[in-house]
């Protein structure tokens, strides 16, 4: 048996060393791979997909699963599992970039805010309550409804939407070592407020603006669902699952498939995101909590 | 005290001002004009003029807003371009009957997350714990269209024991609001309470862990009062703020929900009048909506602060 | 010891383990000890050693991560450790009631004090309702705390920290257990409080007979008032004896390193540090566990354990040479690294060595946000402060906490505004903030920081650490800049190995080291040290200071050293400020400040000072009386046990001038102090 050891010793020896994928917690492992899947699906899904995502009455309407149509057809006879693998590719790239984009601007904003404090930040963090006391769906609706249904809307309406909520939490991780001492001795050295932002502030940070990112990932995902059930999202015929969803609705009776199988995937994959997320910011030690909600 | 309410009102005041002019100002920033845009590309020429003296666009856009604003708080938000009606009387009903939806969604979720919260927290690790631990994650995850789905789709078809879609006359007295409205205010409750149990849950094991219920334990107290009296008023100031953010949620949820039942609502009205274009009625839902939201937001916070004086918390 | 003494409380064979990612290590390796009725008993070590893993053990709670393995806890007939939980309950807070060491998170925020207190008797049937608050107002009167009706109604964060801490031992009264469980009730608490409360405890004891198990890192505060004192290293008792047994002739190696390092003011602290540093995790070494830095250590030392065995009734020591070590230990020590060092502080720089920095009439205070934006006279942080550094010299600034002391230290640096009054620095003025500093000036003015864990970026090596302000200040890059590094590190005696380490690698003394060579990689002329040993373990600290000596004799640096430990004060520094909220009470050379005549505030700072062990002091006590503080007036009046009427508390006292670098501020004449204070000479 070893020697008797300070509690404060503890972290010495094993600091410093980069997190190993085994450390994660075990619904975090899964997550992680179940995430990777979607990944290759939405990648590689066009190639291999048995059908287009508009091609038409390829089987008879409201077919149950087969061989041939493994989560059956809708009421056009179009192939809902091909429509879902097209519209997880969509789903990926329409979440990442918007919340990518919110991050971004919310960090920047949010170290800023958090340097400067004093009016500046006063003032910011006005605007950003003025901001989020509009309802979110509803701003976005807003936004998106004298712009018709361009693709690129909803990233955009997404991020403004995300950014301030990222600020706020950047900003909230910042204050807290912004006052630390080693901040001090930086500004006593002379450096710029750019140098200290970049070198002291970011690296200190960076756990809690990954694990952010993460977070409104899976929002976004649910979040463009949402607009694309409401139907302003991409126009018909549009594989994208939240229209998926919406125009099977009305069916339901017929065949539960075209909406299931959609809202399944977007379940899985949000839940994926979410686990693996909190398992990456216990790690990290963060307080690992999504609990910011919108 | 009273200082305190009065500066909150205020400043709920003021926002609800920054958010109309948001409101305003979002179809505003478009490229193009307005009047085209609504009518569409084959419109004739007298059309676009009808429809542009309709709506004043010849005046200056911040004459507009305030011509509107002045409008809106006599209660007058124009007139309908498709019903051709004052858009009040559209307005009126539904804004009753959202804001009833959303007082049962909040009435099933506070007390539900409280137990759940501190039920969960107690027996941390234990069946209990894994249990609602699965329920918090599908209820954050789980889209609420996907859940309102789900729920209709075994409660309402499968097992008839509620309607699948939520309409008000149908609503006579309290028994029937509650049969009525149960699944969609279930659909609503239930994402706000995953986030509260979760932050309850998290905040009251933190507290749990601290040095002053440590202490109370140490002077032999019983463990009921430590956890009621030591533990919880300084566990839940978290959750208080998680509420505040659902509310904001609340409000986008309600468009979705009403949608989903065919709910008579502010909700629903707003998605309708976005698919016809029929822009005043837009601008007074949104506008009604986010009041409702910024009221909802001033009530929790007055309700927060008596809390917080009750329990001897402070800033 | 009489056996007719009645044991109260008896430890038998105590085991716990810690768990530490997965493996279990112990902690606590077996001790044993017994507590007699109304005993003060101490309980001595270092941080880790695993003394309150012991307390807690005795309130029947493992901590978290922690369990108990084996050993008894006898009280009242029942063994603690396996009695159920709601029995446990009634002994905890009744019985045996514990006071924690952070007073402020051991009082639940959102109850008020009284109630917290009051409570204690409800839950274990002493007293209910109205009688409860009735015996609660008796007893914080019997803690000293002024005006219980009042207090009775605030809530913790609205006390201050000597209250609060009183209010926790109110609470550990209220039942009249038999024992009190202290874990470093003390520490984080000012001088002059800790003296209080040390003598509350005394007293408590005197008149309730009750005992009281006294946990603490501070041989000094054990020195006071323990009856029986036992050294823990490693998680083993080393050494148990009387209070005066265990001060006068030690007999274990560990315990004699231990009181040689506590900086005292009575005596110079020896030269080379008295105990080396701790390694970091002694591997798995039989025998005793000591050895590795035990001067006396042979090789029979190393094979076979030490356990505690008689060394002279009733003392007992676990170490097998102790007739030897104790027979050296008597004869002055001929090691000539162990000579008292006073002069060997580097020599004051003669008259007329140039001035470094010229601080005059300096008044600092905040900016109010809303109105009314006039600031008023009175709420300045610092008023009316002059002084002067020479090159090559230490000057101590001296203060409890809130005496504005570290504002100062931030003012130099330009991080806050000046609002009257003129700093010099080279000849220059440097009242400028910060940002309007040119670069020069930020590099011959540096600072270290009170708390290693915050000064140091976690997630920068100490190498980037370093190479930082070398690249700033001398344009440094590449191989030369590590070369200069490595050379940096040296200087603090680190080795080139700690380059790639993270600061969460180093211990607390080492990241001190290195937040030193960061402020040295600048080649600054003025060094200013806001508090840089308080956070450090007693024998961390005399290395420390011999570093920080040898620097000044190579270099010449001067420092502005702050602190509020007279002790480490007394053999650093050549001259000494004495500041009260924010006003310099007197100032001189520091063989001139701690002679008579002093200022009342210096003497109460002096006599509360931990010191030579026998017997305690008594200080001189003010009246309390709670008057308005006034613009005008004495900023001490209300504590000085001194004042001598209606003059201190409406008119500005004079400086008097006793020597021709010795000013103190006070009404009442240098003569008539000297006579008045003849009784403490030789006090130091």
């Amino acid at each position: 048996m070893t020697a008797p050891i300070a509690p404060e010793e503890i972290g010495i020896e094993s600091a410093g060393r980069f997190p190993y994928f085994s450390d994660l917690a075990l619904s975090a492992r899964v997550a992680a791979v179940i995430l990777a899947g979607f990944v290759m699906v939405a990648i590689t899904g066009p190639l291999w997909a048995p059908y287009g995502p508009a091609a038409v009455l390829v089987g008879s309407p409201f077919a149950p699963p087969s061989m041939s149509h493994p989560f059956g057809t809708d009421d056009l006879g179009r192939d809902v599992f091909s429509r879902v693998i097209f519209g997880s590719r969509a789903a990926l790239i329409t979440s990442v970039s918007a919340s990518g984009l919110a991050v971004v601007l919310g960090t920047v904003a949010g170290l800023m805010l958090a340097y400067w404090r004093g009016w500046i930040d006063e003032l910011g963090m006005r605007l950003i309550d003025i901001l989020m006391s509009v309802p979110p769906l509803i701003l976005a609706l807003l936004l998106l409804s004298a712009g018709g249904s361009d693709s690129l809307l909803p990233i955009l309406a997404v991020a403004i939407l995300f950014a301030p909520r990222v600020t706020r939490v950047v900003r909230a991780a910042a204050l807290a070592i912004v006052t630390e001492d080693y901040v001090t001795a930086a500004v006593t050295r002379g450096e710029s407020a750019l140098s200290i932002a970049w070198r002291e502030l970011l690296p200190n940070v960076a756990g809690t603006v990954f694990v952010e990112f993460s977070i409104r990932t899976g929002f976004a995902v649910v979040f463009i669902g949402a607009l694309g059930f409401l139907g302003f999202g991409a126009a018909p015929p549009s594989p994208e699952w939240g229209l998926m969803i919406g125009e099977g609705r009305s069916s339901i009776n017929a065949s539960f498939w075209p909406v299931i199988a959609p809202a399944l995937s977007m379940a899985v994959l949000v839940i994926s995101v979410n686990l693996f997320t909190e398992g990456l910011a216990r790690l990290i030690g963060q307080s690992g909590r999504p609990s910011i909600r919108e | 005290m009273a200082r305190l309410i009065l500066t909150r009102a205020i400043l709920s005041l003021v926002s609800l001002l920054a958010v109309s002019i948001i409101i305003f100002w979002a179809v505003e920033l478009l490229p193009g004009d307005t009047a085209t845009r609504i009518l569409g590309r084959d419109a004739t020429p007298e059309a676009i003029a009808v429809l542009r003296q309709q709506l004043q666009l010849d005046m200056p856009a911040s004459a507009r807003y305030l011509h509107w604003l002045m409008g809106a708080v006599r209660g007058d938000f124009g007139i309908s371009l498709t019903a051709d009606r004052p858009v009040l009387e559209y307005v009126q009903g539904r804004a009753v009957d959202t804001v009833t939806l959303a007082a049962v969604a909040l009435t099933l979720y506070a007390p539900l997350s409280l137990i759940l919260g501190i039920w969960t927290a107690v027996s941390r690790g234990r069946a209990v714990d894994h249990i609602v631990a699965v329920f918090v994650i599908l209820g954050m995850c789980v889209p609420d269209y996907v859940v309102g789905i789900f729920l209709v789709a075994t409660f309402a078809l499968a097992l008839p024991w509620f309607p699948p879609l939520a309409l008000s006359d149908q609503i006579h007295d309290l028994p029937s609001l509650v049969h009525v409205l149960f699944l969609p205010a279930l659909t609503l409750t239930a994402p706000m309470t995953a986030y509260a149990v979760r932050m309850m849950r998290e905040s009251l094991i933190d507290v749990l862990g601290s040095g002053y219920v440590q202490m109370a334990r140490l002077k032999g107290l019983p463990p009921w009062r430590v956890l009621l009296w030591h533990a919880l008023p300084n566990a839940i100031g978290p959750a208080l703020n998680v509420t505040a953010l659902n509310i904001a949620w609340l409000m986008g949820g309600i468009v979705v929900v009403e949608t989903l039942f065919n709910f008579p609502g502010l909700g629903r009205l707003l998605v309708d009048s976005i698919s016809l274009k029929d822009v005043p009625v837009i601008q007074a839902s949104s506008l009604l909506l986010s009041a409702v939201y910024i009221l909802c937001n001033l009530a929790a916070d007055i309700a927060s602060m008596l809390l917080n004086r009750k329990l001897g918390l402070h800033g | 010891m009489s056996l007719a003494v009645a044991t109260l409380i008896d430890v038998e064979d105590l085991r716990v383990e810690y768990r530490i990612r997965r493996q279990w290590h112990e902690a606590v390796s077996g001790v044993s000890f017994s507590i007699a009725r109304g005993e003060i008993f101490g309980l001595a070590g270092e941080s880790g050693c695993g003394k309150s893993t012991i307390a807690f053990a005795l309130m029947g709670v493992a901590r978290p991560g922690s369990r108990i393995t084996s050993g008894r806890v006898a009280f009242e007939n029942h063994d603690l450790l396996t009695l159920p939980e709601r029995e446990l309950r009634a002994v905890r807070g009744a019985r045996i009631s514990f006071v924690p060491q952070n007073p402020i998170t051991s009082l639940t925020p959102s109850m008020t004090c009284g109630r917290q207190v009051a409570e204690v008797m409800h839950f274990h049937g002493r007293a209910r309702g109205s009688a409860a608050i009735r015996e609660t107002l008796a007893l914080l009167k019997q803690v000293g705390l002024p005006d219980p009706p009042v207090l009775f109604h605030k809530y913790p964060h609205q006390l201050s920290g000597g209250q609060q801490q009183r209010m926790v031992i109110a609470m550990a009264l209220a039942c009249r257990p038999r024992l009190i469980v202290l874990d470093e009730p003390t520490t984080g608490l000012d001088v002059v409080t800790q003296w209080h409360i040390l003598k509350l405890l005394a007293e408590l004891r005197d008149r309730l007979g009750t005992a009281l198990l006294y946990v603490s890192h501070d041989l000094g505060a054990l020195s006071e008032i323990c009856d029986r004192i036992a050294v823990m290293y490693a998680g083993q008792f080393v050494e148990v004896a009387p209070r005066a047994e265990l001060f006068e002739r030690p007999r274990h190696p560990y315990t004699r390193g231990l009181l040689e390092s506590i900086p005292r003011i009575d005596r110079p602290p020896g030269e080379r540090p008295a105990l080396r540093s701790l390694p970091k995790r002694a591997g798995l070494a039989p025998g005793c566990r000591f050895a590795p830095r035990c001067d006396f250590a042979e090789q029979v030392c190393r094979t076979e354990d030490q356990r505690l065995t008689p060394a002279g009734a009733p003392h007992r020591a676990a170490c097998r040479r102790w007739p030897v070590y104790l027979s050296s230990a008597a004869a002055p020590s001929a090691d000539p690294a162990r000579r008292p060092l006073s002069h060997d502080r580097s020599p004051q720089p003669g008259h007329d060595a140039p001035t470094l920095i010229d601080v005059c009439d300096l008044e600092i205070a905040y900016r109010r946000r809303f109105w009314p934006w006039r600031p008023t006279a009175d709420d300045a942080v610092v008023r009316g402060l002059s002084f002067r550094i020479s090159e090559g010299e230490t000057f101590a600034l001296v203060g409890e906490s809130g005496s504005g002391k570290s504002t100062v230290a931030r003012a130099m640096l330009g991080l806050v505004p000046v609002r009257a009054g003129s700093v010099v620095f080279e000849g220059r003025d440097v009242t400028l903030p910060i940002a309007q500093r040119p670069r020069r000036l930020k590099q011959l003015l540096q600072i270290v920081f009170q708390n290693p864990d915050a000064s140091l970026n976690p997630r920068h090596s100490v190498g980037s650490i370093l190479r930082r302000p070398l690249a700033m200040f001398h344009r440094l890059r590449g191989e030369a800049a590590r070369q200069r590094a490595v050379t940096l590190l040296s200087a603090t005696q680190l080795g080139a190995d700690n380059l790639a380490r993270l600061p969460k690698q180093l211990s607390g003394g080492e990241r001190q080291r290195v937040a030193i060579a960061r402020a040295l990689a600048a080649e600054p002329h003025l060094l200013i040290c806001d508090e840089i040993l308080s956070a450090l373990d007693v024998s961390v600290q005399a290395s420390i200071i011999t570093l920080m000596r040898e620097l000044q004799r190579e270099r010449g640096l001067a420092y502005l050293f702050i602190s509020h430990d007279l002790s480490v004060v007394r053999w650093l520094a050549h001259k000494v400020g004495v500041l009260y909220r924010g006003q310099l009470c007197e100032i001189g050379r520091v063989e001139q400040v701690f002679a008579p005549p002093y200022h009342p505030y210096t003497e109460l700072l002096l006599t509360a000072a931990p010191r030579a062990i026998r017997g305690r002091q008594a200080i001189p006590q003010a009246a309390p009386r709670t008057l308005p503080a006034l613009p005008g007036g004495c900023p001490f009046v209300q504590h000085c046990p001194r004042r001598i009427g209606g003059i201190c508390e409406n008119v500005v006292p004079p400086l008097q001038a006793i020597a021709p670098d010795h000013t103190i501020r006070c009404h009442i004449p240098a003569t008539e102090l000297r006579v008045r204070q003849a009784n403490l000479a030789g006090m130091t």
